[in-house]
């Protein structure tokens, strides 16, 4: 028993210590883009959305929107939510123009994050310049 | 007519029997899996709701998508939490065969451990949350949890101490069990602003819960089971107990590597996850040893026994199949690097999580609340019926999700369509997960109201 004691212990203590040396960001956090992951939290957008692919699937993967649209278009779509297919009536949420500027710079700032070459995702040409 | 005498509401189900000594804690740990067993019930219809909410456009509902899924993933946390927590009472006390330490500790650890599971059903359905996936409800909320686990954790931890020389390795390994459960929640009652940081500690509770924590519990508690019901020998079924736990704790915690592989860790995690994630099956491999071994030692056996062990057995099934092969075969990084985010991964959590640790934790449920009685030959029947329903209803609707993932990875990832034009040909396989759902949900219910009834006949008199 001690010695499967000793193990459980050290074993959480290095995987906990390896974790804390493995978190670290590519550069600091803008503070709006802090606000913008409470904003994320808040409307709870994981139920439908991945970030590096871990959340909901019934939207698309946001890891790297703010590559392939602008942050006024991302803006724009949040703040007067079209209609999501393949429902005919239903919106998407909304969010007040703050939050979705906030959120586009947390979105900007997840796509900094080094993913290993994930997503796969073939770039659509012209989409790209 | 003849299929309706299968139905459990109608009838007798059960008779009662002659029933040994009963300790407090296993009076109390009645009140833990009643609550499981009924959260669970709750968990299928909340589930099927959502799952038809995708298919039916522009569906009515009270709770929009975003947060009755919320709830789903919560429930399948927090039911088999509350079921864990009563096994490891009932069966820690049969092992030791002695009181635990504080009865009116695990009375009080109770009324926390459902308050705030409650509160945060009820937070989540006003759409109040904290949008961390599996962990949506507020930290406050999930600090009681903690204090919850950390009534357990004590009262387990002077249990043992008062038994100081007669340690059993089943009582030891769910205790540790219980106490990494604790310290696996308590860094997720904070706000991370790092994104990273806060990946990397979500999987602390949605992988490690279950390949660590709970698979010591679950060990534990398919020992104690063999041997307190004395289907088989005591050496045969904890011969190798330490050594699986020694494992499950080592290859789950650095198995959470392939948690780890695109959230913004370095890349020896690729390296780190893929190696260990198969040192994860090794433990699996002894637990199914182990099983084997009890099911070999006695051929006679009762009905309530042999319903334990359709539930248990699931429990193996999946352990081997969803959760180990399939996990195994999408943690290796070229498979997952196009697998990964799809509608596969919700196919393999939805075998690895209500599939193992689900079935097993209903299978200790219903032996501790069915204790005092025996099924009749119709309960029986009734019980085995809910079991298929349930294995049909997971199996169709993992599989349904298992297709739409690998065409999505295709069509998606691979040929690098747009999502939108992909998500509108999964359709047909979100009907079948919800029709596999509704299976689900129905043997969800059958069992529940069997369960009911055997609760109901096997109430204690109030003293």
């Amino acid at each position: 028993m001690r010695t499967f004691l000793l193990l459980s212990s050290l074993s959480f203590a290095l995987f906990v210590g390896i974790i804390l040396i493995s978190s670290r960001l590519p550069s600091p956090m803008p503070e709006q883009a802090v606000e913008g992951k409470l904003v994320w939290q808040k409307h709870n957008c994981i139920s439908c959305h991945t970030l590096f692919g871990n959340g909901g699937y019934v939207g698309e993967d946001l890891t790297n929107i703010t590559r392939k649209e602008t942050p006024s278009q991302i803006v724009n779509y949040l703040i007067k939510p079209p209609v999501v297919p393949p429902n005919k009536y239903t919106h998407h949420p909304g969010l007040a123009i703050k939050d979705a500027q906030n959120l586009v710079h947390y979105l900007e700032f997840i796509s900094t994050i080094p993913t290993l070459g994930w997503p796969p995702q073939k770039e659509k040409a012209g989409k790209e310049s | 007519m003849k299929l309706l005498s299968f139905l459990p509401f109608l009838g007798k189900t059960q008779k009662p029997v002659v029933r040994k000594q009963q300790f407090l804690a296993q009076k109390i740990s009645r009140r833990y899996c009643f609550t499981a067993v009924t959260l669970f019930a709750l968990q299928s219809v909340v589930a099927v709701t959502g799952a038809i909410d995708l298919v039916i456009p522009d569906l009515p509902s009270p709770i929009p998508f975003e947060f009755g899924r919320a709830i789903h993933l919560g429930l399948a946390d927090l039911w088999p939490l509350i079921g864990t927590m009563g096994m490891v009472y009932y069966f820690i006390t049969a092992e030791l065969d002695r009181e635990i330490y504080s009865p009116p500790l695990a009375r009080w650890q109770y009324w926390i451990v459902v308050l705030f599971s409650l509160a945060i059903f009820t937070s989540l359905s006003f759409k109040i949350g904290n949008g961390r996936e599996f962990l949506e409800g507020l930290p406050v909320l999930y600090m009681g949890i903690c204090i919850s686990l950390a009534l357990a954790s004590y009262n387990l931890i002077r249990t043992l101490f008062m038994v100081k020389n007669n340690i059993t390795p089943a009582a030891a390994v769910m205790t540790v069990g219980i106490i990494f459960l604790l310290l696996l929640l308590l860094p997720n009652t904070i706000f991370y602003s790092n994104p990273i940081t806060d990946e990397a500690t979500k999987f602390w509770v949605v992988h490690l819960w279950e390949e660590m924590a709970f698979e010591l519990t679950s060990a534990g508690f398919i020992a104690t089971f063999y041997v307190v019901s004395g289907l088989a020998d005591r050496a045969k079924v904890e011969k190798w107990l330490y050594l699986e736990a020694s494992l499950a704790v080592v290859g789950g915690l650095y198995g959470t590597g392939h948690h780890y592989y695109w959230i913004g860790f370095p890349a020896v995690w690729l390296v780190i996850g893929s190696l260990v994630s198969i040192v994860e099956v090794i433990p699996v491999g002894i637990l199914v040893h182990m099983t084997y071994k009890g099911l070999k030692s006695k051929k006679n056996r009762s009905r309530r026994e042999k319903l334990t062990l359709w539930l248990l057995l699931s429990s193996v099934f999946y352990h081997i199949t969803g959760a180990s092969l399939l996990g195994l075969l999408i943690t290796i990084p070229w498979v997952n690097l196009y697998m990964h985010g799809t509608y596969v991964t919700s196919g393999h959590a939805h075998l690895a999580l209500f599939g193992t640790l689900g079935f097993l934790v209903l299978s200790g449920c219903y032996y501790i609340l069915s204790r005092g009685s025996e099924p009749t030959l119709k309960g029986y029947k009734s019980g085995v019926l809910a079991v298929i329903l349930l294995n049909v209803g997971l199996l169709g609707m993992a599989s349904a999700l298992l297709a739409a993932g690998l065409k999505e990875s295709y069509l998606w990832r691979y040929l690098g369509m747009d999502f939108e034009q992909v998500r509108l040909q999964l359709n047909l396989y979100l009907f079948i997960r919800a029709l596999g759902g509704a299976v689900f949900a129905l043997g969800d219910l059958f069992l529940f109201w069997l369960i009911c009834k055997t609760w109901k006949q096997t109430k204690l008199p109030k003293r």
